[in-house]
């Protein structure tokens, strides 16, 4: 006699509980479907973000060019404050690399000795690594005439009372401001009644008379402070 | 065919055909949103590099008129032609008011004026990016008659026609003025012996006027950084700079040299 079992097939111990009469396929598409969802909502999620991206983009456009149009339209201002700016700063380096004569002679006259007089005085400012040359110096950048690096020199012929004095003028006429060397190029101390130095003056009789040669340091390069963004002054009078 | 066997083959179409919406669908549609928000990127960068130029346009214009008197006042310093009787003027003032006697003036024998190294290319307002500025040179020589004093100070006042003040500004009140060189000597060689204080002293100068390409304002009026007329030439901007200037503002070259005449 042959055993019936009674026991529903899906009841039966070591039968996969729930897998049904698919054996499981059933889950396997409901993950896909689930999965299958999330990949639409990723979709849609995307092409809401592109269709949003693409209207932004159409506005950005749209007001950059419409920025720029502005813009475009007040360039003339904009070329003219260059303009200025340009023309500015141009003026600035010329004005910075002049010598100060002025202040030269006011410290010439600060540091000469009582007993010594200057009769001439020829100053020139030569070209870069040429010291006593008054040979015209290139131009700068801008044009200037005493473009940085020209080295100025002074030539003084005087009157000393002393050769001794002679030597305190030398050694005074190096604490002038901005000086780099001076040297003796002649002291002549006449026999007679009066001497006459390489320059033609004319002393007192016993007193020598000297020709120095003052070489100044080189102009320096214009120095980074720009007033380019600084307002112009104007001003009426002179400077006493 | 088994239970097994379907399950497998359910589970390979399934995962096919996820796998076939994502690359189809999915990352297509999502590389074209990366790829729209880069342009979107760009696109913003591009809106505040134009809001930036804009803005700075709009600075422009406020500060145009400012930047208008700025450059008739550097006219002053370096004029857009050679304006010599302005010159001669500025040197009989400041002669005058330090004492000294002007005696002569003369073009120097190095030449004529020579033009600088650098090349200047803008010449309208318009024309932007202009490279830099180079003057054009003038050559002088000036004869002066006085004591040491007073042309220690003419000397100073020379120089102060265009200076830098201490805080770095720039103060335009007459011609720029390079001095090259100074010679002192005695008036004359009795004065020499004599002991006289009084001095000729001979200057080397140089002047500077802008290059004749350029106008003293490119251009530009008083109320407008484009000129009037849009046929008008560089050159034609150049020689009518100066009186359309004049109009502008109220301390010019042309006005300066009116008593002269």
């Amino acid at each position: 006699m042959k055993a019936v079992n009674l026991i529903p097939s899906e009841q039966r111990r070591g039968a996969a509980v729930g897998v049904g009469r698919s054996g499981g396929a059933a889950y396997i598409l409901l993950g896909a479907l689930g999965v299958l969802a999330v990949l639409v909502l990723l979709y849609g999620m995307a092409r809401h973000q592109v269709s949003d991206r693409k209207a932004k983009l159409a506005s950005v456009q749209a007001q950059a060019q419409r920025v720029q149009q502005a813009a475009t339209s007040l360039s003339a201002y904009t070329s003219f404050q260059s303009l200025r700016q340009q023309r500015t700063q141009a003026v600035e380096q010329v004005v910075d690399s002049r010598f100060d004569w002025a202040h030269e002679l006011h410290e010439l006259g600060r540091v000469l000795p009582h007993d010594a007089s200057i009769t001439t005085l020829d100053g020139s400012i030569g070209a870069a690594g040429a010291a006593g040359a008054a040979s015209t110096p290139t131009s700068g950048g801008t044009g200037s005439s005493t473009p940085p690096g020209s080295v100025p020199t002074i030539t003084l012929g005087g009157c000393a009372s002393s050769q001794t004095d002679v030597a305190l003028t030398l050694q005074r006429l190096r604490l002038i401001d901005g000086v780099a060397s001076v040297s003796l190029q002649s002291s002549t101390k006449a026999a007679g009644k009066s001497s006459t130095g390489a320059t033609g003056a004319n002393c007192v009789a016993g007193a020598p008379s000297f020709t120095a040669l003052i070489t100044f340091d080189p102009l320096p390069a214009p120095s980074g402070k720009s007033g380019s963004g600084t307002e112009l002054t104007a001003s009426t009078g002179g400077t006493k | 065919m088994t239970a097994r066997d379907r399950l497998v083959i359910v589970a390979i179409s399934a995962l096919a055909v996820l796998a076939a919406v994502w690359m189809l669908l999915v990352s297509p549609e999502r590389k074209k949103a990366d790829k729209l928000n880069t342009e979107v990127s760009a696109a913003s960068a591009q809106l505040a590099t134009a809001e930036s130029q804009a803005s700075e346009a709009q600075a422009a214009r406020s500060r145009y008129s400012t930047a208008y008197a700025s450059v008739v006042n550097l006219g002053k310093a370096v004029p857009p032609s050679e304006e010599v009787p302005s010159l001669i003027y500025q040197l009989a003032q400041a002669s005058n008011e330090k004492h000294v006697q002007f005696t002569s003036i003369s073009t120097s024998t190095s030449g004529t004026p020579a033009p600088a190294a650098a090349a200047s290319t803008s010449t309208s307002a318009t024309g932007a990016a202009a490279t830099t500025v180079s003057f054009t040179q003038m050559p002088f020589t000036f004869v002066f008659e006085g004591g040491f004093d007073d042309l220690y100070h003419l000397f100073r006042q020379l120089n102060g026609a265009t200076v830098r003040t201490a805080s770095g500004q720039l103060q335009v009140s007459g011609r720029l003025l390079t001095l090259q060189g100074v010679k002192l000597e005695p008036a004359t060689a009795d004065e020499a012996k004599g002991g006289s204080q009084q001095l000729t002293g001979t200057i080397t100068a140089t002047a500077y006027v802008l290059p004749a390409s350029q106008g003293l304002t490119g251009g530009a009026t008083a109320t407008s950084p484009t000129p009037a007329s849009a046929s008008g030439s560089p050159a034609a901007t150049s020689a009518s700079s100066g009186s359309s200037s004049g109009s502008g503002s109220t301390a010019t070259p042309s006005a300066t040299i009116g008593p002269v005449r």
